[in-house]
């Protein structure tokens, strides 16, 4: 079967560009959905993307489209847009030919436009530059194309010029993508080999594989062979989403769609893998994707230990929609039973903090994702932590501003280009454990709003790092041990040990408060007994007052971690992360 | 089996929201009143005795403000006729309090009072010093409560309890210990003696707040609140209650129900009432409630039966107030366990800490529990 008639394509677009109306305008007007199922933005169609209300999790839609006589297949992967899912939207550019280059005419080009069109062109992939928004009043379409020119080096005359929600233009966009983007230059007789580029789970049906197919083809009832994990599965079903899975008899070269083989756990299966026949295999595999590396960790404990096992269930469900998503059991002297997770989600007890490399002194190199297992300060010879190469795009006006953020960031220079006279790209190198936390939101309100940021990993560094460890009355408290430069280590330290003074109440004994580096104490507060505490009257008779009282006394405790005979609030754990406000 | 116990209330509250004017720290349910509102508000109390007649034998009963001596003699006369009249009072009546301000009190008052069976009055002395009397807002002075002790006693009156207020905004020690002298001085049956507690929404809290006054050191009202223990002890008071002292025999039978979490009747607006183990309050603003009860409407606001769980609780908080404590016996009959089986726990660790003990089948605060008595309470709720 000829693959002349395929398109494989995806929409690349800094964050609120407007990806997600645009998709759901080409699949309105290819009629792939009626009018009567249609629901705004469709493609965003897992719980949590609604609950966060950004796409993390790509997705694939065929298009048919009639032109000139000729039917088209046009397969649209769609891509999350967020900062911090660069890895996802490298693997949905694996399986298309195209991308839409998709930038807001009132915004321009961002920080995010900028990457992401990169890793298109790294994927060797046609772009077709889309400058959408053009029914807002702020739209500048012209200067927008100036700076997609001098950024990325496209030619303005390419570009096509839409309103997604008004639907002016999007028909170019079939044109466009039918002449511009090749189609997939599959063998249809050769071995089978697929790329896995997306899984989910299903109750009912167990793993569904997102496949695109790049030789030969599949169907029911054949053997097919994961080549890394090498193991075997029969095919109950093929088909194609519209965006609803529609079954088929057979997925050809070219084609992008879902396999249904009885896989009974997404364990079972490694997206960027490729699949052949078992009996006919294909020689090599597809060059696939490197595995995600989770570079940021924080514990996550639930409030009521008895809750631990909701937890659980709740995190490995996240973990099978998303392999770069890893947890483990861990336990905390001071928390209990908990999980420390490789992301960033909402219940985030103790602060997250980044993956260490140190070099000990025996020679050995470890990894250290929680300050806890930092070993004896004489046991290392060289502490490392992983640095970001960042890019902020921004009205020149929020230049210095940021400039002074980032180098208070232990940000290290690297280069100013300008976009155009009013936007430029700032680029820096700063370590990661400096903008996990609060480095995007601040430069944000640093910015008014405007300022743009895209991160990469460039690798590990050795830096002059201590471990800075919080005493409660004597005892360390493990899920308050963080690792600093030795520079801020004392002020942290000071910090630190007088915002816990003010979250943690008072006991009827003194409680000591102290940050300590190994067994120096750097400060130290403490927070004094209460003497007296008792209520004089009995209030005639209206005994539900002196409840009330009480319970409010003892409201939040069951909120509260004891570490020794100590109540420590939840919002303490956190502390460490805002001790700069 | 177990017996069945009479659980009908043998306390009455009655309560008058009236006052010449309020005071800065109250936050109690009253209100300055045109005097025909008073004689409305009298009617719907009577209306509330009328429902209660021949419905419960009272063994104390406790007139309870506000300012019930702000009532003219003629107001004062009528309400106490009422009581009397249906049944609320009698002869047989173990107490009756009424509670009089300084300078509210004539001799007729106080004649009237003595002559419809009231054997007990709860002065609210607060201080006998100017400067603490303004700032607290009083109407009276120092004077004019030992006056009116005096009036009182020369009507008859064998069980007087002074109150008193420490821990004022610029009250020194040595203030507190004169007014602990002049209190003693008069040879009341009864003291009490409350720390000043800042209620939200008085003016008092807002002259905090905006930083006018600024509270005293809690080592100083610690330090007071051991004086007056010294004091109250050295001088032959008993003190038996958390805030109270008596002369032996002369404890407050009234407040005894409240602290052992027993039943008692409220009337009244805005009175609570623990009947049958349901807690129910009237109406709090004065002229719905009279319009609701001379309407015959529910004037109930609020209603609550606690499972027992937390009824048990709310028993051993309360009771822990007494300075004999909770006894064993009672809490079984009450509860069908054991007190230490219960709050095991709790009662171990605070044990441990020294702030309760667990002698002789009672469960009490020891000396170091009574100073934090709240936070040691509330590890029982």
């Amino acid at each position: 079967m000829s693959t002349e008639h395929i398109r494989n394509f995806c929409i690349i677009a800094h964050i609120d560009h407007g990806k997600s109306t645009l998709a759901d305008r080409l699949l309105e007007k290819t009629h792939t959905i009626s009018s009567r199922e249609f629901r705004h933005q469709m493609l965003d169609d897992m719980d949590l993307e609604r609950e966060r209300g950004i796409t993390i999790k790509a997705s694939a839609v065929a298009l048919k489209l009639v032109r000139n006589g000729k039917e088209y297949q046009l397969n649209l992967i769609d891509t999350p847009g967020h900062v911090d899912f660069n890895y996802e939207v490298s693997r949905s550019l694996g399986a298309c030919e195209g991308a839409l280059l998709l930038v807001d005419s009132s915004q321009g080009v961002e920080a995010q436009t900028v990457a992401n069109a990169y890793l298109a062109m790294e994927h060797n992939l046609t772009i077709i530059p889309v400058i959408s928004k053009l029914d807002l009043p702020q739209s500048r379409p012209d200067e927008v194309l100036v700076e997609m020119e001098k950024t990325l080096g496209i030619d303005p005359h390419e570009a096509l010029r839409v309103s997604a929600k008004t639907g002016e233009g999007v028909d170019a966009i079939f044109d466009a993508v039918i002449e511009r983007i090749p189609p997939p230059k599959g063998i249809a007789d050769a071995p089978l080999k697929a790329l896995i580029f997306d899984s989910v789970y299903d109750e009912y049906r167990g793993v569904i594989i997102y496949l695109r197919i790049f030789d030969g083809s599949v169907k029911v009832g054949d053997e097919i062979y994961m080549m890394k994990t090498k193991s075997s599965f029969k095919v109950e079903e093929v088909g194609v989403f519209k965006p609803k899975m529609v079954v088929k008899d057979c997925l050809f070269a070219g084609e992008v769609g879902y396999c249904i083989a009885n896989i009974k756990s997404l364990h079972d299966v490694k997206v960027g893998d490729t699949v052949t026949h078992n009996r006919e295999r294909a020689a090599e595999a597809l060059p696939g994707y490197r595995a995600p590396m989770p570079m940021v960790y924080c514990g996550v404990y639930p409030a009521d230990n008895a809750d631990f096992h909701l937890l659980r269930e709740a995190l490995e469900r996240l973990s099978l929609n998303d392999s770069s998503f890893t947890f483990e059991p861990e336990t905390s002297q001071a928390l209990g039973f908990g999980f420390r997770c490789g992301f960033n989600i909402n219940i985030v007890q103790t602060a997250p903090n980044v993956t260490y490399e140190i070099l000990k002194t025996n020679k050995e190199v470890i990894r250290v994702d929680n300050p806890e297992k930092v070993p004896p300060v004489n046991e290392i010879e060289e502490f490392r932590e992983p640095v970001v190469r960042a890019s902020f795009v921004l009205p020149t006006e929020y230049v210095g501003t940021v400039m002074q953020f980032a180098e208070g960031r232990r940000g290290r220079y690297k280069s100013t280009d300008y976009l155009s006279e009013k936007r430029a790209i700032l680029v820096y190198e700063l370590p990661l454990a400096e903008i996990i936390f609060d480095f995007f939101d601040k430069m944000k309100s640093a910015t008014r709003g405007y300022g743009t940021l895209d991160y990469d990993f460039i690798g590990y560094e050795p830096a002059d790092l201590v471990k800075l460890d919080i005493l409660v009355s004597e005892k360390r408290v493990d899920a308050l041990s963080t690792i600093v430069h030795r520079k801020d280590a004392e002020i942290k330290g000071r910090k630190l040990v007088k915002k816990l003074k003010n979250e943690i109440s008072r006991h009827l004994f003194e409680v000591v408060l102290q940050a300590a580096i190994g067994s120096r104490v750097i400060a130290r507060e403490s927070i004094r007994a209460i003497a007296k505490n008792v209520t004089a009257k009995c209030y005639g008779g209206d005994i539900t007052r002196k409840r009330k009282l009480l319970e409010k006394q003892k409201e939040g405790k069951k909120r509260m971690k004891s570490v020794g005979n100590v109540e420590i609030p939840q919002k303490a754990f956190l502390s460490v992360l805002s001790v700069d406000e | 089996m177990r017996m069945i116990k009479d659980t009908s209330p043998k306390a009455l509250y009655i309560h008058i929201p009236f006052c010449v004017k309020r005071c800065n720290y109250c936050d109690f349910n009253s209100t300055v009143s045109a005097s025909n509102t008073i004689d409305r508000y009298l009617d719907a109390v009577e209306r509330e005795f009328e429902t209660l007649k021949d419905r419960y034998l009272f063994h104390t009963v406790y007139i309870g403000g506000g300012t019930p001596t702000v009532l003219n003699e003629s107001q004062l006369e009528r309400l106490l006729d009422s009581a009397i009249h249906y049944g609320m009072v009698s002869d047989n009546t173990r107490e009756f309090t009424v509670e009089a301000n300084p300078a509210t009190v004539t001799q007729a008052k106080a004649r009237l009072l003595k002559d419809h069976l009231v054997n007990r009055i709860s002065i609210g002395v607060q201080s006998f010093q100017e400067k603490h009397l303004k700032m607290l807002g009083r109407i009276h002075t120092g004077d004019d409560a030992k006056d009116t002790f005096a009036l009182l006693r020369k009507a008859g009156f064998h069980n007087i309890n002074v109150d008193l207020i420490f821990g004022c905004p610029g009250q020194t020690l040595n203030d507190w210990e004169k007014d602990l002298e002049v209190a003693i001085g008069l040879y009341p049956e009864h003291v009490s003696t409350y720390a000043l507690t800042y209620e939200d929404d008085t003016p008092l809290a807002r002259d905090l707040q905006n930083e006018v006054i600024s509270n005293l050191d809690e080592s100083v009202e610690l330090e007071m609140y051991k004086t007056a223990i010294t004091y109250g002890t050295d001088n032959g008071y008993n003190h038996y209650e958390i805030s109270n002292f008596a002369k032996s025999g002369y404890e407050c039978v009234h407040n005894n129900f409240y602290w052992k979490n027993l039943s008692y009747a409220g009337v009244g607006a805005g009175a609570f009432s623990f009947i049958n183990g349901v807690r129910t309050a009237h109406e709090k603003n004065v002229l719905s409630y009279i319009d609701g009860i001379l309407q015959n409407n529910d004037t109930t606001v609020f209603r609550e039966r606690l499972p027992d769980a937390q009824s048990a609780a709310e028993t051993v908080v309360m009771s822990l107030r007494l300075r004999k404590g909770v006894s064993n016996a009672d809490f079984y009959e009450r509860f069908g366990c054991k007190i230490d089986d219960r709050f095991r726990d709790q009662i171990g660790n605070l044990s441990r800490e020294g702030l309760v003990s667990y002698e002789d089948e009672h469960l009490r605060l020891t000396e170091k529990g009574l100073f934090v008595a709240d936070t040691v309470m509330a590890e029982f709720l």
